[in-house]
């Protein structure tokens, strides 16, 4: 199957984002690997998905799962061989799935050359390409991220006996961007990647890449003229490729990196996120609705990429702090499931595995404006295990069926990278994909089900968004539009039934079609339209004037 | 059998109820023609509902006898966005304010169904009624109130105050020392313009039958009251702040009299099992001061008490003989031959009166409701003579001498119990 020829195609797709390491190991070393995820590209087809984002696969001592890069023009041995990358490419792309992989701009690894050189002296020609400094006291009130493990967002670097500055792990340096050779060189790094095939880039922690005194160090006009640069270059020498923007930012500043089209393509919607986990445990629709209310307009070839969970911790930086210990309350009792301003479990043991729910959260992710991003597993329904320091729980070995460590190597158990999830709930003999394959009502199957509606209408990727108002705060109802095309979706927030009148005299005389069942409803008419949704139920209807 | 009857609750009502679904808090106002004080009070409302119940689930009831000044679009009409940006609060979920229009004339004890009818379908954990007149309402009001049925287990949470000594008169010298003597609880403000209930005790006061007996309009705040303590639901009180000062005219007197003098008269039948039975009386838990006084000066007419005192003793003969003892209206008449300066109206003496007059109500020597209004002139007396001897006093001599007055109440009990069997 060809690739789609749209230039707007991230607006239709529907985005899996995986690590290589945690799918499948084709080679018996206990790791995943490129020749690994080839091999399961038929299930991620069968699924629906149209493209994958990689999570890094870059040579590195891996103290940060991988986002501490050591050599941006290679990959990681584990994994296999550039050459075993471009035929995951090329498999992929024959199949009409493109391939996103993550680039991270903002820092490297201590262990990357360019930062062994910088820190050999202070004369060295690649000294300036890091931020160095001879005190701790520059940027005075900078936040910390990783508040628990980092006391500062200065290291001291006992080779060159002066401070370096990291916004992440203290083995994490980041890179000075006001440095031409900098950008230059990133460009350079970009541009091996694209010319080898990849169809986009997910940009790793943007808003930090430069610094000034006297300011947050975040969002800066510097931060947005690199990225613009960037930009401007991928335009014109790869046309049709897509820059995805990772910025933990409140809506009002996440919508600079769109630009007027001219920086991101894509931003993850990252405060909508909690508050959907909110607006089910408060069975009320007003965190859902306000935040997309505060969400400003971006331009018509941008897109909001939206997620339930991913590889980090749940993040609560962008909430309240009466927010906040609410989440703590309600999902994440335990202290351990707890890190940094986020919680660290996975999408079916947040929802206690009900089943109800899972599928409420998951029309939601994929009605809502913006282009789905699927974590691997949650389509199975995937547990965690809190007990992996950091954020390892949520990236244990892909569960493939019930054998010997999950279908997901021939290794040696003890050998696996992660151990399996093996608890009677979420443990592979009960969670797989073997086993939901040949079971009609399982959550695969489902899922399945769901994308292939969500596909076959542009209206979710494309569309408008209108909120409807009814009386009960327990519902949230919308209408998306887009061409002539306009769809009705109603979920039901609450763990109860409940009864809603929907006001839609605007559509008097349409059929609502319902779009799972094709089964229409009655016409809409001059009265309150009354629908009766049982618990966490939602409905998907095509209005249509016959 | 009848299968179907009229329900007393507005389709709309109910509609608007079915949209708010399950709530943990109810607030309750319950207002006609009260445009000029609501918006502030309602605010006020959101304002600690905000501060001190941010996870809550929470519905702001109106019921409504009628007005025409748009006092309940002002209850519906007013913005949580508002509190939120002048008082800096979040809010975590969906504020429901819902309004009903009741049927027939404004009446409390009907606003009052509705808001308990409300709270049982919405299965209310805690319940509030807030007066729309209380200008002075501070949104801690709301956690003082709430505080202890959601977080203790109370289920009835009745105010205190700080108002002036010469302030809410009825309360002190008649309803609060007798409801004591009899029930046996201090409970300094049985009938309150704003309390707290549980669920529970909404429940159970709203299935009580009296609804449909005509005397369910009138006093249902005192009714409440004796049904949580009759019931042995858990009660106490919460020091709220200064009372709202209303101004009454002479002619108030005998409504007022209806709504607690006859509410408590009239409940003394049927609850004569459980106050017979009461020997003492105790405190209840409070959180602050049981009262506080304050001294300011104000304008009261004592002469005109004591003449219209003068007037109903002259110009009630035939009443008062069939409802007093021939001892206790001779004395109220030489009392009423003593010049002002010498003129007072003992405590012993004015509760064989109130006695008296509860015995005479239960056995209806006369129409009730006339016994009612024939009990103002004397309580007027009685006022005088409150006034007199407190003019000078301090804080904790007024308390002394409502305390003592409490005393007498519960001396004389077995003086009630004793008419008690003897009318019957």
């Amino acid at each position: 199957m060809p690739l789609s020829k749209d230039a707007l195609w991230y607006k239709d797709a529907i985005i899996y984002q995986v690590h290589v390491r945690t799918f499948h190991d084709s080679n018996s070393d206990g790791i995943g690997d490129f020749q690994g995820l080839e091999e399961k590209l038929d299930y991620l087809s069968d699924l629906g998905v149209t493209a994958i984002w990689l999570m890094p696969f870059f040579p590195s001592p891996l103290r940060d799962d991988g986002y501490d890069i050591a050599d941006y023009n290679a990959v990681h041995s584990s994994y296999g061989t550039l050459e075993d990358f471009r035929k995951l490419l090329g498999s992929a792309h024959d199949r009409g799935i493109r391939i996103i992989i993550e680039m991270v701009l903002n820092h490297t690894s201590d262990q990357h050359p360019w930062f062994e050189e910088s820190r050999s002296s202070q004369d060295n020609a690649r000294r300036d390409w890091y931020v160095w400094s001879d005190t701790d006291t520059r940027y005075q009130g900078t936040r910390i991220i990783f508040l628990d493990t980092e006391k500062s967002n200065w290291a001291w670097d006992p080779i060159s006996k002066s401070f370096y500055w990291h916004r992440f792990f203290s083995h994490q340096p980041d890179l000075n961007y006001d440095n031409p050779a900098v950008r230059e060189q990133m460009w350079d790094v970009m541009k091996f990647w694209l010319e080898m095939g990849v169809d986009g880039f997910r940009l790793d922690a943007v808003p930090y890449l430069v610094e000034r005194e006297g300011t947050s160090c975040e969002n800066l006009p510097e931060t947005h003229a690199v990225l613009k640069e960037l930009r401007s270059k991928l335009d014109e020498q790869f046309p049709g490729r897509m820059l995805l923007a990772e910025a933990n930012q409140w809506p009002a500043d996440l919508r600079p990196y769109f630009g007027d089209g001219d920086e991101f393509h894509m931003a993850f919607h990252f405060p909508l996120m909690p508050r959907m986990f909110m607006a089910l445990k408060l069975e009320d629709r007003k965190p859902i609705t306000e935040i997309l209310q505060q969400t400003p307009e971006i331009p018509s070839a941008c897109q909001w990429s939206l997620f339930l969970r991913n590889h980090d911790e749940l993040t609560l930086e962008m909430v309240t702090d009466l927010e906040r210990d609410y989440m703590y309350d309600t999902y994440a009792q335990s202290k351990t499931m707890r890190l940094n301003l986020g919680i660290r479990r996975r999408l079916a043991p947040l929802l206690d595995n009900d089943r109800r729910s899972i599928e409420l959260m998951n029309g939601m992710l994929m009605s809502l404006p913006g282009t789905p991003i699927i974590y691997y597993g949650d389509e199975i329904g995937m547990g965690d295990n809190t007990n992996l320091g950091d954020r390892n729980g949520v990236r244990t070995p892909m569960q493939w069926n019930g054998a010997s460590n999950g279908g997901f190597s021939t290794a040696s158990p003890e050998r696996l990278y992660a151990p399996l999830i093996q608890d009677p709930v979420y443990g592979y003999p009960a969670v797989n994909v073997l086993s939901q394959k040949t079971s009609g009502h399982s959550l695969l199957n489902w899922m399945q089900r769901l994308i292939t509606v969500r596909r076959s209408t542009g209206v979710f990727g494309r569309g408008s968004i209108e909120f409807l108002h009814p009386a009960n705060h327990r519902i949230l109802a919308y209408v998306r539009s887009f061409d002539n095309e306009t769809v009705l979706v109603v979920n039901n927030l609450s763990s109860t039934a409940q009864a809603v009148e929907l006001d839609l005299r605007r559509y008097k005389g349409n059929i609502p079609i319902e779009m799972f069942g094709r089964n229409m409803f009655p016409r809409v008419g001059d009265v309150p339209y009354l629908l009766t949704m049982g618990p966490y139920q939602f409905y998907w209807f095509r209005l249509r004037r016959i | 059998m009848k299968l179907a009857e009229d329900s007393f609750l507005a389709d709309e009502f109910l509609r608007q109820l079915i949209n708010v679904g399950e709530v943990d808090i109810l607030v309750g106002l319950a207002t006609h023609n009260n445009a000029r004080t609501i918006g502030p009070i309602v605010h006020a409302i959101q304002d600690g509902l905000l501060r001190w119940f941010p996870r809550e689930r929470a519905v702001i009831v109106n019921a409504d006898g009628g007005s025409r000044d748009g006092t309940p679009q002002l209850v519906t009409g007013v913005s949580i966005d508002d509190v939120r940006a002048a008082s800096n609060l979040h809010a975590l979920r969906t504020l429901h304010s819902v309004s009903t229009r009741y049927a027939g004339s404004p009446a409390s004890g009907v606003a009052m169904r509705n808001v308990l009818a409300a709270a049982e379908l919405l299965h209310a954990k805690a319940c509030v009624m807030i007066s729309p007149e209380s200008v002075n309402i501070e949104p801690q009001w709301l956690s003082k109130l709430l505080g202890p049925i959601s977080r203790d287990g109370f289920d009835l949470v009745t105010p205190t105050y700080r108002r002036h000594k010469f302030e809410g008169l009825l309360i002190t010298n008649l309803v609060y020392p007798m409801t004591r003597a009899l029930y046996g609880l201090r409970i300094r403000e049985p009938y309150s313009p704003e309390f707290a209930f549980s669920g529970r005790l909404a429940t159970q006061f709203l299935g009580q039958g009296h609804w449909n007996e005509g005397t369910g309009d009138v006093g249902v705040e005192l009714r409440l009251t004796l049904a949580a303590i009759t019931g042995k639901y858990r009660v106490c009180q919460s020091l709220l702040g200064e009372k709202t000062h209303v101004e009454r005219h002479a002619a108030d007197l005998v409504p007022a009299l209806r709504k607690t003098v006859g509410t408590l008269f009239s409940s003394l039948g049927a609850d004569f099992p459980v106050w017979s039975a009461v020997t003492a009386s105790e405190r209840v838990p409070t959180t602050g001061a049981d009262a506080e006084v304050l001294l300011e000066p104000l304008r009261i007419n004592r002469k005109r008490m004591r003449e219209m005192f003068l007037t109903g003793v002259s110009e009630l003969v035939s009443v008062f003989q069939s409802i007093l003892s021939p001892s206790t209206f001779a004395e109220l008449q030489r009392i009423a031959s003593l010049e002002e300066e010498e003129f007072r109206y003992p405590a012993e003496l004015w509760v064989k009166t109130v006695y008296e007059f509860a015995a005479s109500y239960q056995k209806s020597v006369i129409s009730r409701d006339h016994i009612i209004q024939a009990l103002a002139p004397l309580f007027r007396g009685r006022v005088f003579t409150f006034l007199i001897e407190n003019r000078s006093s301090s804080a904790s001599d007024v308390e002394n001498n409502i305390e003592d007055l409490c005393l007498e109440f519960e001396r004389l009990k077995p003086y009630l119990l004793q008419m008690w069997s003897t009318r019957e």
